[in-house]
């Protein structure tokens, strides 16, 4: 039966023959990967945002915000996703940039989809501050205050009322609006971007296949890699699902830690903030959302602010998007593109480094002596360790850590603080049952979870022989297959404990986390039955 | 990486990785746990196909098989815990139960004070009940001369239908505050287009004054004939109001007469409340005219609006220029 519903799909998706890039086995890494979990967030973000424009109203937004999250079934549970996978896709945004900048993916032939790449990020960057004033709350208003004033002190006064309407007088219409025209503008360039990496050139092999510009399989060659279903296919979901289950888990567990000390609250407050008008926003130090936090604090730099604006926004804006032309040696390794790695690291430091300044005093006018104390030192270390460091003739740059893995281990802390405090607060029966749960089904995810998604261990033990790896293989591919039994069971229980949880209320929020953590446990599946069925003792890279 | 046969010049492709492990665990099985060839010889295939599954873990296409039973399983768990999520999409309709008791206060919040109420006010007197769009006259009525009248209860005709209900009567000090909706019952015009008509106005001269002041000939002429002081009137078709008598019908079009609120007056503090509705329905159910037996019925069906709560603030406005 199940059989002949997936023949019957085969034949009419025919996914076998679908034109998208064809993967070698050593690529399933979540590095190679980085382009799909954006796009998962994306679209998780997506369909969240459409079930809360059913409930949302521009003209009454503080109002609209609060009766998505106390009166609509379930409603702070997609509002604070919405939130978090945009906060995810933001973050993943930047990772997946990061990444393809240093491996040099940016060169020739992919020039084009870097350029678009960049661009979708200041586009998500503008979206995301426009869906952060829908809420209308104090913050809200007072980042769009500041960005009209950021705005009209540079001369592009006239662009105020074409981003943000008659959003002063209340009515957000506009910025509604245009959050989701830029969306769809997203999504436009997104096909564009998925087009030219996955058919035009395919992803970019190794470097020890290829440590030279152009880097592209031909594609006689590719046609040779696992097709696009049902491996990939596979894989992807698995990535996708977790992506997913950390954006519904994390947000819904947060707003179970309350009071937060003032500096966490940018990062990790999915709560709104009073609104504007009330006497409760007097004591709210107003800070923009933590993406925009780097943008805040330049503005407290000495010089003027159309100066530092256009040093702290345009000009690295513009690096971005030129940097395929100025680099243009066929050199891929980072330590032979020294200065740009350079560069790179720099920007990583300094974004995180003025977010967190900007967090810690937020419009507190700094002198320029000030400023060089705070970017020299990063900036001569990393240059000075950059340029000490040889250029290995064959690098195993393996090491560099892996993104996921990080969001897993930070998801799993949070986990337990959440837990932990939840049953300080409500130390009832129930409660010390489900944290139990999740204790323990995390604490066994997370033993488990990242050996088999990162590639740690194919890269250490690729020297070893190939028998021995066959029978470890053997030994793990058991144990992961007792491991999806187990995750079945549990998926079960708690998806039958859903039908409990209350719609609304301080217990709603407890779906949010048991939906996450059955996408998790799906996409933990996807990627034990990837690893059972596919998964090679040794994957050379050919 | 599959495997590679070399048959003379011939080189033979074929065998997928998968099978070539397979096959490697099966020759090392036969030799760590004997392969008996008098059993096999015996038994033929079964024998044959036992011994791989036990010594070898099962063939890789049935166990691909059970993991991907596994699969769906976990994905039938997914849908099933999204399912009760899916009232995300059902939208949270506010509606009331029952008649709420709500204090009529003013503008500013304080409690309206019933022996300050003035009496004939020419301002219209609004206020919601019981649902925030539902709006009412609240009026102190008075004789020609301005002093308070008591009004007595009644039974108030319905023309429509013929069906008679009970009419309370006023409250206050004076037995002289009643409250009637706003709503005419002919086309729905609102205030100001219908509004209360103090003695002052009940002539001939404001048959020929602009809207929303002008009375007919017609209202004029039934008022006098029942030697009304006031009246209320609606200015689009012309329709008349008796609000002395339970705002009964006195000229059309209308065929039903004004729903009026139950009032409640303390008399320890003065205060005004709301606390029902008499008359024909203004909600979905009754609607035709038959006066409702049970009018809280008609809130339960009512997605008109939200409940006005227990307080409900006045709004005044002047119709005469
Ligand atoms: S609506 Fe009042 S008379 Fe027609």
């Amino acid at each position: 039966m199940f059989e002949r519903v997936k023949n019957w799909f085969k034949e009419r998706i025919n996914m076998d023959d679908l034109p998208f890039f064809r993967t070698p086995d050593y690529m399933y890494h979540v590095g190679d990967w980085l382009g799909a979990l954006v796009a998962g967030a994306f679209f998780y973000t997506v369909i969240s945002g459409l079930i809360l424009l059913l409930y949302y109203n521009p003209e009454a937004g503080y109002e609209a915000t609060q009766t998505i999250i106390n009166k609509v079934p379930y409603g702070s549970v997609v509002l604070y996703s919405h939130l978090y996978g945009a906060y995810a896709m933001i973050i993943l945004a930047y990772i997946h940039m990061f990444r393809n900048y240093f491996v040099g993916a940016y060169k020739k032939p992919r020039e084009l989809v870097w350029i678009l790449g960049v661009l979708m990020l200041a586009i998500t960057l503008g979206t995301s501050f426009l869906g952060y004033s829908l809420i209308g709350d104090v913050l809200a208003t007072s980042a769009v205050d500041v960005g009209a004033g950021i705005l009209s002190s540079m001369g592009l006064g006239f662009l105020v009322p074409i981003f943000f309407g008659n959003y002063s007088a209340g009515d957000y219409a506009r910025v509604l609006g245009l959050h989701i025209i830029f969306v769809a503008l997203i999504g436009l360039l997104f096909i564009v971007h998925f087009f030219l990496a996955d058919v035009q050139y395919g992803m970019m092999p190794s470097r020890k296949v290829k440590d030279k510009v152009p880097a592209v399989y031909p594609k006689a060659q590719w046609t040779k890699f696992n097709p696009w279903w049902p491996r990939n296919f596979i894989y992807m979901m698995s990535l996708v699902f977790l992506t997913w289950g950390f954006i519904l888990i994390v947000p819904n567990l947060l707003v179970y830690l309350n009071g937060l000390p003032q500096i966490a609250n940018p990062f990790l407050n999915p709560k709104p903030a009073p609104p504007p008008n009330s006497p409760a926003a007097a004591s709210v130090t107003t800070y923009p959302p933590w993406f925009f936090l780097f943008l805040y604090k330049i503005a407290d730099f000495p010089a003027t602010l159309t100066e530092n604006i256009v040093i702290g926004v345009f000009i690295p804006l513009i690096y971005l998007l030129i940097v395929p032309f100025i680099d243009r040696t066929d050199e891929l390794h980072p330590l032979k593109r020294k200065l740009f790695t350079w560069i790179g690291v720099v920007m990583i430091v300094f974004l995180i480094q003025t977010s967190l300044w900007g967090d810690l005093a937020p419009g507190v006018p700094v002198t320029w002596s000030q400023v060089f104390e705070a970017y020299l030192p990063p900036a001569i270390i990393s240059a000075v360790g950059i340029w000490l460091i040889p250029p290995p003739s064959k690098a195993n740059y393996k090491a560099l850590v892996n993104p996921l893995t990080m969001l897993g281990f930070v998801t799993i802390t949070i986990m337990f603080v959440g837990s932990v405090f939840e049953i300080m607060v409500s130390p009832s029966l129930s409660s010390v049952v489900l944290v139990g749960l999740f204790a323990s089904a995390f604490v066994t995810l997370g033993k488990l979870l990242s050996p088999y998604i990162t590639r740690t261990e194919s890269g250490s033990v690729e020297k070893a022989s190939i028998s021995g790896n066959e029978s470890k293989l053997i030994i793990k591919k058991n144990i992961a297959e007792i491991l999806m039994i187990v995750l079945m069971i549990i998926a079960i229980v708690i998806a039958a404990n859903m039908w409990t949880i209350p719609t609304t209320g301080y217990f709603s929020n407890l779906f949010g986390v048991d939906l996450g953590i059955l996408f998790v446990i799906i996409g933990e599946e996807f990627s034990l039955y990837h690893y059972i069925v596919y998964k090679k003792p040794v994957e050379p890279e050919e | 990486m599959p495997l590679k046969f070399r048959l003379g010049k011939d080189v033979k492709g074929g065998l997928s990785y998968q099978d070539y492990i397979y096959l490697k665990r099966i020759v090392q099985a036969f030799r760590l746990h004997r392969f008996d060839q008098r059993e096999f010889a015996r038994k033929g295939e079964d024998y044959l196909f036992n011994f791989v599954n036990k010594n070898v873990g099962p063939v890789d296409e049935k166990r691909r098989k059970f993991l991907q039973g596994i699969l769906v399983g976990v994905s039938a768990a997914l849908v099933a815990g999204i399912i009760p999520g899916l009232r995300v999409l059902v939208p949270p309709v506010e509606a009331i139960s029952g008649f709420p008791k709500t204090l009529i206060v003013d503008s500013s919040g304080n409690p309206i004070k019933a022996s300050t109420l003035p009496v004939n006010s020419p301002i219209i007197m609004l206020f919601s009940y019981p649902l925030k769009d539902e709006i009412n006259f609240l009026l102190n009525l008075g004789d020609k001369d301005g002093k308070p009248v008591e009004i007595p209860a009644t039974t108030v005709i319905v023309p429509q239908t013929g069906d008679k209900y009970q009419f309370p009567g006023g409250v206050g000090p004076n037995k002289s505050i009643v409250a009637y909706s706003a709503i005419c019952q002919h086309l729905g015009c609102e205030p100001p287009y219908i509004h209360f008509y103090p003695p002052k106005y009940v002539n001939t001269a404001q048959i020929s004054a602009p809207e929303p002041d002008a009375l007919t000939a017609e209202a004029v002429l039934a008022a006098q004939k029942e030697n009304l002081p006031g009246i209320i009137h609606c200015d689009c078709h012309g329709s008349t109001y008796d609000p002395y008598h339970g705002a009964a019908v006195l000229t059309g079009p209308t065929v039903r007469p004004l729903p009026a609120v139950i009032l409640e007056w303390d008399s320890s503090t003065d205060y005004l409340y709301a606390t029902g509705y008499v008359g024909v329905g203004v909600y979905p159910t009754g609607s035709n005219g038959v006066p409702s037996k049970d009018p809280s019925s008609d809130l339960e069906e009512s997605q008109f609006g939200v409940s006005v709560g227990n307080k409900s603030s006045i709004s005044e406005s002047n119709p005469f220029s």
